[in-house]
């Protein structure tokens, strides 16, 4: 079996993610994104050739908005409060991970690595 | 064909009002919801939900279906003869067909829709690893659920990846249909805990023990770092919690770049005491002028030693 390394790509800010391909990535139509949009709750920025792009990083949120959108029946309004929660959630996770690094490890489990 | 009463599904009845589907639905599929539910069978009954709302939340759909008239669920129907010519006789091939598929024909019917390009489905799935492979890169099989059989793709994860990262495959996911492209993989990397290091992005953090003579007279102590052990100068006087960095002995970015490593500092003292080091811990309590309660030349003061 051969390993596949070269397609990966990281959904980070710094990628950028056109809009029909976070369209189909999120199960939304081009019109549904463009009202997350006008809600403010999708930013977009302009790509090389000036069109509309968005940061690889939304794709995570959005996808799991959109399944939460086909299975509740969610209007798109309620999408975009949805949306606006999930990146909440998401940053606080990211400082909850943070502040674990920071916390000493359980006094048994500290390490003792000087000889 | 076998019939189904959506009625009976959603729990409503047959007069029921748009809102009231809509409302009987969501309270179903929130108690069946794969996420909120782990009770056996729950996807299932999540699906045939869906499925009847499809049917009942369309007014073209729900009269047709309510024109099929009262049946036993499971009950054995023939659809009616203009259905095929409504959906088309492809909808009808095949002899698997039920009837929430033939509803669903119904709606691509409605919309003039042919069988154009249909994209693959996307697959998600986690991949748990270790610090190491994060840091260096590694190979991993990833199961994929496909077409109702498992295959397993070997992959390459690149260094640099960090806890929570998530990570698109394109064209990896599932077959496109009438020359529509493959589906993508979502891979979300979770890191295993490691025994001595802790992660923030690709900065690595852990304990380091002092004894209070080292941490106020400074040492050079071993450490272990992914590299190898090296040398850390700890300068006297240092604080518990205080961190001491290493800069770039973190974590591979990927780009180039490494993380930086952190120390902090934790001041263990003896939990029991010769009578030599008690004798000279009692002199330096005699002769010193330290007072931690007092700090910054402030008087943080409010507990003092009873005497």
């Amino acid at each position: 079996m051969q390993a596949q390394s070269l397609e990966w790509i990281r959904l980070d800010a710094g990628e950028n993610v056109g809009l029909p391909d976070l369209a189909h990535a999120c199960g939304m139509s081009d019109t549904e994104l463009r009202e997350l949009m006008d809600y403010g709750a999708l930013e977009g920025r302009q790509g090389a050739r000036g069109e509309v792009v968005f940061g690889a990083d939304q794709l995570a949120p959005l996808r799991e908005a959109g399944k939460l959108r086909r299975a509740f029946d969610l209007d798109m309004f309620t999408v975009a409060l949805l949306l606006d929660q999930l990146r909440r959630i998401d940053a606080l996770q990211r400082q909850l991970r943070s502040l674990q690094a920071l916390l000493p490890a359980h006094a048994g489990a500290r390490s003792k690595l000087s000889p | 064909m076998k019939f189904q009463d959506y009625y009976e599904v959603l729990g409503v009845p047959r007069d029921a009002s748009q809102d009231d589907i809509r409302k009987a639905y969501r309270t179903l599929a929130r108690k069946h919801h794969p996420d909120v539910s782990k009770t056996p069978g729950t996807e299932e009954r999540f699906k045939e939900v869906g499925e009847a709302y499809a049917t009942l939340k369309d007014a073209e759909k729900r009269a047709a279906y309510d024109a099929l008239g009262r049946r036993k669920p499971g009950e054995d129907f023939a659809p009616p003869p203009q259905w095929q010519r409504d959906f088309g006789s492809q909808a009808f091939n095949g002899e698997d067909i039920d009837l929430a598929d033939l509803m669903a024909a119904m709606g691509a019917a409605r919309r003039g829709a042919k069988p154009g390009p249909v994209r693959g489905h996307d697959y998600e799935t986690s991949a748990r690893i270790s610090l190491e492979q994060a840091h260096r890169g590694s190979t991993l099989n990833l199961d994929i659920a496909q077409q109702g059989a498992t295959h397993t793709l070997e992959v390459t994860i690149p260094a640099g990846v960090v806890d929570g990262q998530r990570m698109r495959l394109r064209g990896r996911g599932g077959k496109g249909r009438h020359g529509g492209p493959d589906g993508d993989i979502y891979l979300h990397i979770v890191l295993a805990p490691h025994p001595v290091f802790r992660t923030d992005g690709h900065d690595l953090y852990f304990d380091l023990a002092l004894a209070p003579w080292e941490a106020a007279l400074g040492a050079e102590i071993e450490i272990a770092t992914l590299d190898g052990p090296v040398v850390l100068t700890v300068p006297a006087g240092t604080q518990a919690g205080r961190k001491l960095r290493l800069r770039g002995r973190g974590l591979a970015t990927g780009r180039g770049a490494r993380g930086d490593l952190y120390a902090v500092a934790h001041i263990d003292v003896p939990a029991t005491l010769s009578p030599r080091e008690r004798e000279l811990f009692g002199q330096l309590k005699d002769i010193s002028t330290f007072n931690p309660r007092i700090t910054g030349g402030q008087d943080h003061q409010h507990a003092s030693p009873v005497t």
